[in-house]
């Protein structure tokens, strides 16, 4: 049989330490200590003596090519070139030289790139492709998230919070990100179930695999009109649009029932407290294009309660398991609805098994 | 929704070039889907792939998972690719005429 023309493959990523500053391969695995100087800005201070100054700002995660040649127009004009993206997708230019911090800010603001995010502070929030490239979201992604962060930017350009707070986004419980592990997540969410193409169905799906795609076992097999296809268990069905991902003929998208549901107390840090997944908090809101002002007045609630009422160092949830829900509920005046109480599978353990309780 | 000849009718397709509708497929079809997925010739060792690919899809519904496949065939997943640059689900599942498949691919 013949070959396409031999092509390169397998070759991996470049090899990081290409992209090393100077000073970083110098000093790799030798840091004595970092501090951060103001927000935005820290310093590492190595065995050697040598000092490298971080400047961190945000960025939207979806930027064009032009950005980043600016990014790299900044890089070039005050630190040979390097720069690095953190895993909450911020930017960051490392520099050796303590008088170009201030320029650096400077012109970061001039262009639109606030100075911030390190500390006590809110981060960049993680999230996903939302309206702007996935067939199964339940909501945007980069919308709500311009919405919230210039609501809360007060909180990423300053360090006055009580401890960390990290804020996710995600378009539809395939949950890509961190919405299951953040202080306060905002999750995208159906309230219908799918409608079924029978005439496509058999064509473009396979029928097992659907079936099994079903995490409450909604799904049968049915022939409709003298056409192999599925019926669907309107009563069982959760609409967690999962039989939607595995089939294209059974689509639940609908833009009058979608919507955001908010989640809180997640954390994936071992300090002080052991990892913690994220909880229903508000089961709810409905998508309010282009700016989701109720989505940005609950997060901006939920962020003031816990900044007022935490101590020093306590993260969301931690804060929750020392108050206990009902008294977060009470203080966030978020309602307590059937929708919040577990019923999957193995709920029980998440049920009060105790006299300890606050009225 | 777009459509291409093949074996000299025409075919439904989605923008990814897979039939769509299973019922149609034939050798001929296989044969013609075969230029668009860098395959010169089907060989007899193709066969045995799609052939395979094919009887499992109308016994249980489904395409079989790629160890299923690699052992039934006799075919290692190295080989799959040198016969089917594409890979086992978009080339020789498109070419043995099963549904697209879906999930986060």
């Amino acid at each position: 049989m013949s070959q396409a023309a031999p092509r390169k493959t397998d070759i991996g990523p470049p090899q990081y330490e290409k992209f090393l500053p100077p000073i970083v391969k110098k000093n790799y695995g030798k840091w004595l200590y970092h501090e951060i100087l103001k927000p935005g800005v820290m310093v590492h201070v190595a065995e050697s003596g040598d000092k490298l100054f971080t400047v961190r700002a945000g960025s939207p995660r979806l930027i064009s090519i032009m950005t980043i040649r600016k990014f790299c127009d900044f890089a070039d004009k005050y630190c040979s070139g390097f720069l690095r993206f953190t895993s909450r997708n911020n930017v960051e230019f490392l520099l050796t030289d303590q008088t170009k911090i201030d320029p650096l800010i400077a012109d970061l603001k001039a262009v639109g790139f606030p100075v911030g995010g390190l500390g006590n502070s809110i981060s960049n929030i993680v999230h996903t492709q939302g309206w702007v490239h996935c067939h199964s979201s339940a909501t945007d992604a980069s919308g709500i998230v311009k919405s919230v962060m210039d609501d809360l930017i007060e909180y990423f350009t300053g360090m006055k919070l009580p401890g960390k707070l990290r804020i996710a986004l995600a378009c539809c419980l395939n949950m890509c990100g961190a919405v299951h592990c953040s202080d306060i997540a905002i999750l995208g969410v159906h309230r219908r179930p799918p409608k079924v193409q029978h005439d496509n169905l058999k064509k473009l799906c396979e029928i097992p695999t659907l079936i099994s795609s079903c995490p409450t076992g909604a799904i049968r097999t049915a022939m409709v009109d003298g056409k192999e296809s599925v019926e669907i268990e309107e009563d069982l069905c959760m609409y967690c649009a999962n039989c939607y991902t595995v089939c294209p003929a059974t689509a639940l998208n609908d833009p009058l029932n979608d919507g955001i549901s908010i989640w809180v107390g997640g954390k994936v840090s071992n300090a002080r407290h052991e990892p913690m997944f994220s909880k229903l908090a508000i089961p709810y809101i409905p998508n309010n294009p282009p700016r989701w002002p109720e989505v940005v007045s609950a997060v901006r609630n939920l962020v003031e309660i816990w900044a007022k009422d935490a101590r020093k160092y306590e993260r969301m949830g931690e804060w929750i398991n020392r108050i206990g829900w009902p008294r977060f509920f009470k203080k966030a005046g978020i309602e307590f609805t059937k929708y919040h109480i577990d019923d999957f599978k193995f709920a029980g353990t998440t049920y009060k098994k105790s006299v300890h309780l606050k009225y | 929704m777009p459509q291409i000849e093949l074996a000299g009718e025409m075919f439904d397709v989605d923008e990814d070039g897979f039939i769509q509708d299973p019922d149609r497929w034939n050798e001929e079809v296989a044969k013609s889907l075969a230029a668009g997925e860098g395959i010169s010739e089907v060989t007899d060792e193709h066969w045995k792939v799609i052939n395979y690919l094919r009887d499992y899809y109308l016994k249980f519904g489904i395409a079989p998972m790629v160890r299923r496949l690699c052992k039934e065939t006799g075919c290692n997943l190295k080989r799959i690719y040198e016969l089917f640059p594409s890979g086992p689900a978009k080339g020789a599942c498109k070419l043995a005429g099963l549904p697209k498949p879906t999930g986060c691919v």
